[in-house]
């Protein structure tokens, strides 16, 4: 955090002498780019953090604009009327955080069919504000907003826009550091996996949209003033695109990377599109080249820079985290007759398996007889056409990975899928919080410094855990796999789906795996199904056995009754002679 | 009958056959190669431009068919191998890029042309009665061409070897190149037709539009619209998709005003992307 | 003593940068089959992705002939005359039964697949299907059916029987066999031993991605098979 409160110190210090030295023009120009940065900074919230991108952001500026001008024309001679232009940001913000809400809870992926809903309510917005004259002014605008009281001259405004945009850096700067920005920046690289550690997804990104909109309604609501002119323009897609390319060419992974994007590329734009024809071609190309080569953008350059600053990284006092709010009683499992079906080709038929108390459940069977399904109908992802599934006796309808391990139902996939662009702490501290934090945590930089007895026992297991700053991609493949299994382990899941976790370990790995789960299963007291191909560890392992064929449960029961069953030989390797 | 019905029958059936053949494009190269294609819009445009300069040479206007079909192919060839090729696990990405491309194009036509409108001579400027009722002929033809390319380009998708080579490279990659498919360039070829069936779109509609450097933007939307609502891949769904945009716009637009029709546009769409993004007919 | 057909040497390699198979070698003549063998798991479908050309070779090499398959893409190999049945996603499901048969050879008489229709009368019946709608086993029998109709030296095939019911897994060895006996030469990675020992004239087990046995009909033993695949 020192580092944050130093640079945040020399920008602002910067940016109130700039108008000294540049003179009324300048300083109003700049103090335009500074507002537009303040918008941009929320396109890269969205986009660089979260993962989804907002194409429509010129909605929530033009909203806020129309608002505070309003406003202002209505009581600009009265001081308090400062106090209403933060309800014009809050209004923009509200209505991002609805939408997004909507939006995400309608279809939880956020590909570009997100960018385009965005893009169209944006435009939508435009025909409104175009055409509904007696409210916004229509086609020529709502003119002749008076300044602000106190601030009417061309550089008064400029302090204020500089301040509000170091404010919003801070800010920035501070969601990206605290859990939240870590939670975003998972969800951005997979989205599922961190349902499956019992996170709402759709309401973290709609509070990444909703602080964007925000961000995008500060700079609407001081636009009125400063412009005096709010005209449809600033709604539709001119502005919304223009911050698109300012936060990509800036650099969306970085918090200063929109800044300079907005204000170099944006005053550079207004003054060289008069002079050459050919500036908008230059800056098309060079966008287009960010996008392909360089999705970094300028902001990648002020990397090297950064680490000059005075940035203290010491190892920080663990903190014992709140106990997880999952029920923690033994869990019981009952599937009922359940048949599936992908297209016309049935998955699973009339499948029925009950997991009654805790210990460690084998599910075999050849390729293709249902096994992996089985896990992915459990939690929601293949619909059950008949038959039911109890969970605590509970009948489970429209099962979410979401709610399933906020039930205490965690899975680790066949693939390992850890966060590759997270280290290995930021990796750990996702399971840690799982279940375990509110919105104020995710807020609270002590939330980072969590840590629970299962997670001090694996690190001891497991030496390559403690390196916490290592990137999680540069993880070796079997390492990767205990990194996942710790995670899932870390969230004290009652019930755990371990889909071949020993899939292209070592011996010696695949020996510690064993270990890590029977110590598992002693010491959290759960119930573990795992789908596993290698007889040999399933021998060791199992306390009872499925064995899976066409969808359907062929036999169960302990290892040596799975081992003389002639139907099992027979699925295997074909007919006996 | 009515005169009035006719003309308006007419007049949005034109609409929704114009629009199906400006969305052909992008149908193949979004609904079938599944490349979000920003800069689709420019392409009709290109197409449009092209025919403007045949004319103002003095050019029959036939002559734009081929010059527009060359020009496209000539652009789309490193677009596809410089764009589009990088970016085919990178949806998201591809977006981005073409919509570059499409900002780029837009000023390039801008800086060749200037900003503002041109208008084309109506090739066939003749009006002829429908059951009663003058119509202009061109419309008529353009709606007869339309149609026509519009049916045999369905009929090419789903009688043809190609069609369903492309249909196999599509669904599984992997195994067409199991059974000998060169996936490459059949991707290549299919985004460059796709673009080509773009150029024509703009040469026919030229004369009737207003030509200039922005007209792409309203037409890469609305065709993402057609498509979205349509569904992806079907011809059903691109008639479908169009007539549903291009029915309710137009008569939108008759019954209150322009801005009405566009809104309802845009809130359809709106509703499609969100809650059935595979379309009318889609299974979500 | 180059009488292979196909033949690979010290093939090496896996997914992105991993190495999951190491130092594999094997080779098959004309009229011969090569089973491969293993659990699940042990770099069987690697391999045979290696020798196609849909993963990189770390190390090794493969040939076709007597020719050099490196540099080629999956595409060249089977032009030049390497079929290829994958394990999954098998069949083109939007196309149907028979555009999946005749798609790189219009206008080719489906009568030449009349004797195989004869064994697989269920498949004749559904020509005009979509693929999509078949079951797991009707689409092995397609995808079988489609290399044997591309008619080329030689066949990779991944687990054919797979889900296939054991009347048709007999039929489908008939068929390898009567494909062998004109001149064909296959890779095939198998787990049904019923097939494998119709069919083989060589073999090799895997485990861990390396070969841990290898010979011909002569030393093929079931009970050692079975071990093997720990069952």
């Amino acid at each position: 955090m020192g580092s944050l409160a130093v640079r945040s110190a020399v920008l602002l210090l910067l940016l109130l002498a700039l108008p000294l030295a540049l003179g009324e023009y300048w300083a109003f120009q700049l103090g335009l780019f500074f507002l537009y940065a303040i918008a941009a900074l929320g396109v890269a919230l969205c986009w660089g953090q979260a993962g989804f991108l907002p194409l429509g952001q010129a909605l929530f500026v033009g909203l806020a604009a129309y608002l505070s001008g309003a406003a202002l024309i209505q009581w600009g001679e009265a001081w308090w009327v400062f106090l209403l232009l933060p309800f014009a940001a809050i209004a923009a913000g509200a209505l991002a955080f609805l939408l997004g809400l909507i939006i995400f809870r309608g279809r939880s992926e956020s590909g570009p069919y997100f960018a385009i809903i965005t893009l169209a309510i944006a435009l939508l917005a435009f025909q409104v504000a175009n055409s509904w004259n007696a409210v916004t002014g229509g086609y020529n605008g709502m003119k002749a907003i008076p300044g602000l009281p106190g601030l009417e001259g061309f550089s008064d405004v400029y302090y204020l826009a500089a301040v509000a945009l170091a404010c919003a850096v801070a800010l920035c700067g501070w969601l990206v550091q605290a859990p939240l920005g870590t939670l975003w920046r998972a969800i951005a690289l997979n989205e599922r996996r961190v349902a499956y550690f019992g996170y709402d997804t759709a309401m973290l990104k709609a509070i990444a949209f909703g602080l964007s909109g925000v961000l995008a309604g500060i700079a609407g609501a001081l636009y009125a003033p400063q412009q005096g002119l709010v005209t449809p323009e600033l709604v539709g897609f001119a502005l919304s695109a223009d911050l698109v390319i300012w936060v990509a060419v800036g650099g969306r992974k970085r918090v200063l990377g929109p800044v300079l994007g907005a204000v170099l590329v944006g005053i550079l734009s207004a003054e060289l599109r008069e002079r050459t024809y050919y500036w908008d071609l230059i800056v098309a190309a060079v966008f287009v080249f960010v996008v392909l080569y360089a999705p970094g953008g300028i902001g990648a350059l002020l990397a090297p820079l950064e680490r000059l600053l005075p940035g203290r990284r010491k190892a920080l006092e663990p903190l014992r985290a709140p106990a997880s709010k999952a029920p923690r009683s033994a869990v019981t499992l009952a599937i009922d007759g359940v048949s599936a079906a992908a297209g016309e080709v049935r998955i699973l038929d009339r499948l029925s398996l009950a997991v009654a108390r805790p210990g460690i459940y084998c599910l075999i069977g050849p390729n293709g007889a249902g096994k992996t399904s089985t896990f992915n109908m459990l939690t929601g992802e293949l619909r059950a056409q008949a038959g039911e599934v109890r969970l605590d006796g509970d009948i489970l309808s429209k099962p979410t990975p979401y709610r399933l391990a906020r039930r205490g139902v965690g899975r680790k996939f066949q693939i390992p899928s850890v966060f590759g662009e997270l280290s290995i702490d930021e990796n750990l501290r996702i399971a840690v919080w799982s279940a375990r934090t509110s919105l104020l945590d995710w807020l609270r930089p002590a939330t980072r410094r969590w840590d629970t007895p299962v997670m001090a026992a694996l690190r001891g297991r497991y030496p390559f855990l403690d390196d916490g700053g290592r990137l999680a991609s540069a993880l070796s493949h079997g390492e990767r796999q205990v990194l996942e299994l710790s995670m899932a382990l870390i969230t004290e899941p009652r019930l755990l789906l371990l889909d071949e976790p020993c899939a292209g370990l070592s011996s010696e790995e695949t020996a510690q795996v064993r270990e890590v789960i029977r110590w598992a299963r002693d010491t959290l007291g759960l119930s573990v199904v795992i789908i596993e191909h290698d007889m040999a560890l399933v021998k060791q392992l199992a306390e009872h056995v499925f064995v899976l064929h066409q969808g359907r449960l062929l036999a169960e029961g302990d290892v040596a009754a799975i081992r003389s069953d002639p139907r099992v030989h027979e699925v295997y390797v074909g007919a006996a002679e | 009958m009515d005169p009035l019905l006719v003309t308006q029958a007419l007049n949005v059936l034109y609409e929704v056959v114009t629009l199906a053949v400006i969305v052909l494009g992008l149908a193949i190269v979004f609904g079938l190669l599944g490349v979000m294609n920003l800069a689709h819009g420019e392409f009709i445009a290109l197409g449009a431009y092209v025919a403007y300069v045949c004319q103002s040479h003095g050019l029959p206007y036939l002559a734009a068919v081929p010059a527009a079909i060359a020009a496209c192919a000539l652009l789309a060839l490193p677009v596809e191998r410089f764009l589009i090729r990088p970016l085919y696990d990178r949806p998201f990405d591809t977006l981005l890029a073409t919509w570059g491309l499409s900002l780029f194009m837009r000023k390039a036509i801008e800086i060749g042309f200037g900003g503002g409108y041109k208008s084309l001579k109506i090739p066939v400027s003749d009006s002829v009665l429908v059951l009663g009722t003058p119509f202009p002929a061109y419309r008529l033809l353009l709606m007869a061409l339309c149609a026509a390319l519009i049916a045999a380009l369905l009929l090419w998708y789903r009688r043809s070897v190609a069609g369903a080579r492309v249909k196999a490279m599509v669904g599984n990659r992997e195994l067409a190149q199991a059974v000998g498919i060169r996936t490459d360039r059949l991707a290549r070829d299919t985004f460059v037709v796709g673009l080509c069936f773009a150029g024509l779109a703009g040469v026919m509609v030229a004369p009737l539009v207003s030509v200039q450097p922005y007209m792409g933007l309203d037409y890469v939307l609305r065709s993402f619209f057609v498509l979205v609502v349509g569904g992806l891949g079907s011809p059903l769904g691109l008639l479908s998709g169009a007539a549903a945009i291009g029915g309710v716009e137009s008569a939108m637009s008759a019954l209150v005003d322009r801005t009405a029709g566009y809104s309802t546009v845009l809130l359809i769409a709106i509703f499609f992307l969100w809650r059935r993004p595979h379309g009318i007919f889609g299974r979500s | 003593m180059n009488t292979w057909v196909f033949d690979f040497e010290d093939v090496t390699g896996g997914y992105g940068g991993s190495v999951v198979v190491r130092g594999l070698t094997g080779a098959v003549a004309a009229g011969q089959a090569l089973c491969v063998l293993g659990r699940n798991g042990v770099g069987k479908s690697t391999l045979l992705r290696l020798l196609h050309g849909f993963l990189p070779l770390a190390r090794g090499s493969v040939r076709f002939a007597g020719r050099d398959l490196a540099g080629l893409d999956p595409a060249r190999r089977t032009a030049l005359g390497v079929s290829f049945a994958p394990q999954e996603r098998i069949v083109f499901d939007d196309l149907t039964v028979r555009e999946n048969l005749t798609l790189m050879r219009p206008g080719h008489p489906l009568a030449a697949l009349a004797p195989y229709f004869a064994r697989f009368p269920r498949l004749a019946e559904r020509l005009g299907q979509h693929a999509g709608t078949l079951s797991g086993g009707e689409r092995k029998l397609l995808s079988l059916l489609r290399v044997l109709a591309e008619d080329r030296p030689v066949a990779l095939l991944d687990e054919p029987s797979e889900g296939v019911q054991s009347e048709s897994v007999r039929q489908m060895a008939t068929l390898i066999g009567e494909r062998k006996a004109a001149g064909a030469a296959f890779v095939i990675v198998e787990q049904n031993l019923e097939l494998v020992e119709a069919v083989a004239d060589r073999y090799l087990i895997l485990d861990q991605g390396r070969t841990v046995q290898a010979g011909d009909r002569s030393t093929l033993r079931r009970a050692e098979l079975v071990a093997h695949l720990r069952v």
